[in-house]
C-alpha cells in the first residue's frame, strides 16, 4: 500500500511543487481596506468606528490564537487535550478581575453598573439552549466566534453555517415569547456580588477557575497516560 | 516598481519580527491575555461587553424584512430599543460593524501569515452538518441569551450565575456533539 | 518502516486530528504518519498532541494555508 521511502524524499517532493505565492501584499491591503473603512465609518459615528476596529482586533487575535472556544469544551471529552480548555479559564479569570473593577468604580460612585444586561435570568432555557448551541458548534466547526473567523479564513463550510446561524436565530426570535413566557419569566438573574459581596465573589469565581485549570490540566495527564 | 516591490515583500518573509508576531500563530495563552485586554476595553468605552450572536438574530430581522416580512409583533424584537435599532438599519449598529470585523481581522491574519485559501466543500456530509449546527446554534443562542462569547465569555466575566449554567449546558451539548460528530459526519 | 499518507485536505477540525490519532494507533513504531490538512487550527493541534504524546513531529508549509505534520511514532 504505502510505499517505501524515507522522510527525506519525501520532503524532497514537497518541496518541488509549485512555488509559493506571496500573499502579504494583499494582506497589506486589507489593513489598508479595514483603516479606510474605520475613517469613512468615523465621519457619520464614532461608535460605530470603535466597534468595527475593536471587531477587527478580535478577528485577528482569534485567528492568530486559533483561539477555539468549540475546542476547549469538545476536546476534554473527544481527544483528551485541554490546552484551549485552560486558556479560556485564564481569558476568564483575567477578564473577570478587569470587568470587575469597571462595575465596583461604577458602583462606588454611585452609577449604574454597565453592562448589566449580560447578567440574564437562569432557567431551563438556559440549559436547553445551552446545550443545543453546544451540539451545534462541534458539528458545524465552530462557535459564534469562530464561525466567523474561520469565513474569514475562507471556509466555504463555515460560510454555510452562519447563513444557517442567521436563520436558526431569527427562528430562536420568532419562538423566545413562547420560552419568556413559560420559562424565562420565572427564572432568576443573580449577579455573584449581591450574594457574596464584591470582593467573595470575585474571590469565589478566581478560585472555582483555578479549580477547574488544575483539573484539567491533571485529566489531560491522566487520559494521556492511560493509552 | 513591481519587481522592486516583489523583492521587499520576500525579504520580509524572511524578517524575524514578521515571522514572530504575523506569520508563527500566537500561543493560546497569548490569545487569552489579548482577547482579555479587548474585552476589557469593550467593556470600559461602550458600557457592554462583548457579544456576537444577538447581532445575528438583527440580520435575519433586516433581511426578513427586505424579502417583505415584518418582525413588528415578535415579543423578541418588540422593546423600544429593539425597534429603534432596526429603523437605524445595519449602517449604525456598532454591534454588526464588530461582527464584519471579526471576518475582516481574520482575513488580514491570514493573509499577511501568506495562508489563505478558499476552503471547498469536500462532501454532502458538511454542508448538513453546517445546516444542522448553524440552526441549533442561532436557535439555542436566542433562548439562553446569547452564545459562547455573550452568554459564557462575557456572563462568567459579569459575574452571572447564568453563565455557569450556560457552560454546564454547553458542556454536555458538546459531548453529544462530539458522539454525533464521530458517528455521522466523518 | 513503512509511510502512510492521511489525506484531510477539506476536513474540519477535529476531523484530522481523531483520524490521525486512530491512523497512528494501528501503526507500528517507526512508521510515519504524513497529515495532509488545510485547517488552520488542525495545523496546532495536531502537533501539539503528537508532541505531547512522545513522537517526533514536524511541520511542514507545502503551500499557502496547507500543511503536512509529519509525525515518526516513537512508542
Amino acid at each position: 500500500m504505502a510505499e517505501q521511502t524515507t522522510r527525506a524524499s519525501s520532503r524532497r517532493s514537497s518541496a518541488s511543487r509549485k512555488p509559493k505565492k506571496n500573499q502579504i501584499p494583499f494582506g497589506v491591503l486589507v489593513v489598508v481596506l479595514i483603516a479606510v473603512i474605520a475613517v469613512w465609518l468615523n465621519t457619520h459615528s464614532q461608535t460605530v468606528a470603535f466597534f468595527w476596529l475593536t471587531g477587527c482586533a478580535f478577528g485577528f487575535i482569534l485567528q492568530k490564537g486559533r483561539f477555539c472556544f468549540t475546542a476547549s469544551m469538545r476536546d476534554p471529552y473527544l481527544t483528551g487535550g485541554t490546552s484551549l480548555t485552560r486558556a479560556v479559564i485564564i481569558a476568564l479569570a483575567i477578564t473577570t478581575i478587569g470587568f470587575t473593577a469597571i462595575k465596583y468604580g461604577y458602583a462606588q460612585a454611585g452609577l449604574a453598573i454597565p453592562g448589566m444586561g449580560y447578567v440574564v435570568p437562569i432557567s431551563l432555557a438556559t440549559l436547553v439552549g445551552a446545550f443545543m448551541f453546544g451540539i451545534g458548534m462541534v458539528i458545524a466547526g465552530g462557535c459564534a466566534s469562530g464561525t466567523l473567523m474561520r469565513v474569514g479564513e475562507g471556509f466555504i463550510m463555515n460560510t454555510i453555517a452562519l447563513v444557517f446561524f442567521i436563520i436558526g436565530s431569527l427562528w430562536g426570535a420568532h419562538d423566545f415569547g413562547w420560552w419568556k413566557e413559560h420559562f424565562i419569566s420565572k427564572g432568576p438573574s443573580i449577579f455573584l456580588p449581591d450574594v457574596f459581596g464584591w470582593m467573595g465573589a470575585v474571590l469565589l469565581q478566581l478560585l472555582l477557575l483555578a479549580a477547574l485549570y488544575i483539573i484539567a490540566e491533571q485529566y489531560e495527564k491522566k487520559r494521556g497516560a492511560s493509552h | 516598481m513591481e519587481k522592486s516591490n516583489t523583492k521587499f515583500f520576500d525579504r520580509v518573509k524572511k524578517n524575524e519580527y514578521y515571522i514572530k508576531w504575523l506569520k508563527n500563530p500566537f500561543t493560546y495563552v497569548t490569545a487569552a491575555v489579548l482577547l482579555s485586554l479587548f474585552q476589557i476595553v469593550t467593556l470600559a468605552a461602550t458600557k457592554n461587553p462583548w457579544g456576537v450572536s444577538g447581532t445575528l438574530a438583527y440580520w435575519g430581522a433586516w433581511i426578513y424584512q427586505g424579502l417583505g416580512g415584518s418582525v413588528d409583533k415578535w415579543y423578541y424584537f418588540a422593546s423600544s430599543g429593539a425597534q429603534s435599532t432596526l429603523a437605524a438599519g445595519i449602517l449604525n449598529h456598532g454591534e454588526s460593524w464588530r461582527n464584519f470585523g471579526i471576518i475582516a481581522g481574520a482575513l488580514a491574519a491570514t493573509l499577511l501569515a501568506s495562508g489563505f485559501k478558499v476552503k471547498k466543500i469536500k462532501s454532502v456530509r458538511q454542508i448538513i452538518a453546517a445546516v444542522i449546527g448553524g440552526l441549533l446554534m442561532g436557535y439555542g443562542a436566542r433562548l439562553a441569551f446569547g452564545c459562547n462569547i455573550g452568554a459564557l465569555y462575557s456572563g462568567i466575566a459579569s459575574l452571572s450565575l447564568s453563565g455557569w449554567v450556560f457552560a454546564v449546558g454547553m458542556f454536555f451539548g458538546a459531548i453529544v456533539g462530539s458522539k454525533l460528530l464521530v458517528k455521522f459526519f466523518m | 518502516m513503512k509511510e502512510v499518507v492521511l489525506d484531510c485536505l477539506g476536513e474540519a477540525c477535529p476531523v484530522p486530528l481523531v483520524k490521525a490519532q486512530n491512523k497512528l494507533n494501528e501503526m507500528e513504531v517507526g512508521d510515519v504518519l504524513i497529515v495532509q490538512l488545510d485547517h488552520s487550527c488542525a495545523m496546532k493541534n495536531v502537533p501539539e498532541w503528537a508532541r505531547k504524546d512522545g513522537h517526533n513531529v514536524e511541520v511542514e508549509e507545502v503551500d499557502d494555508g496547507e500543511w503536512e505534520v509529519i509525525i515518526e511514532k516513537t512508542k
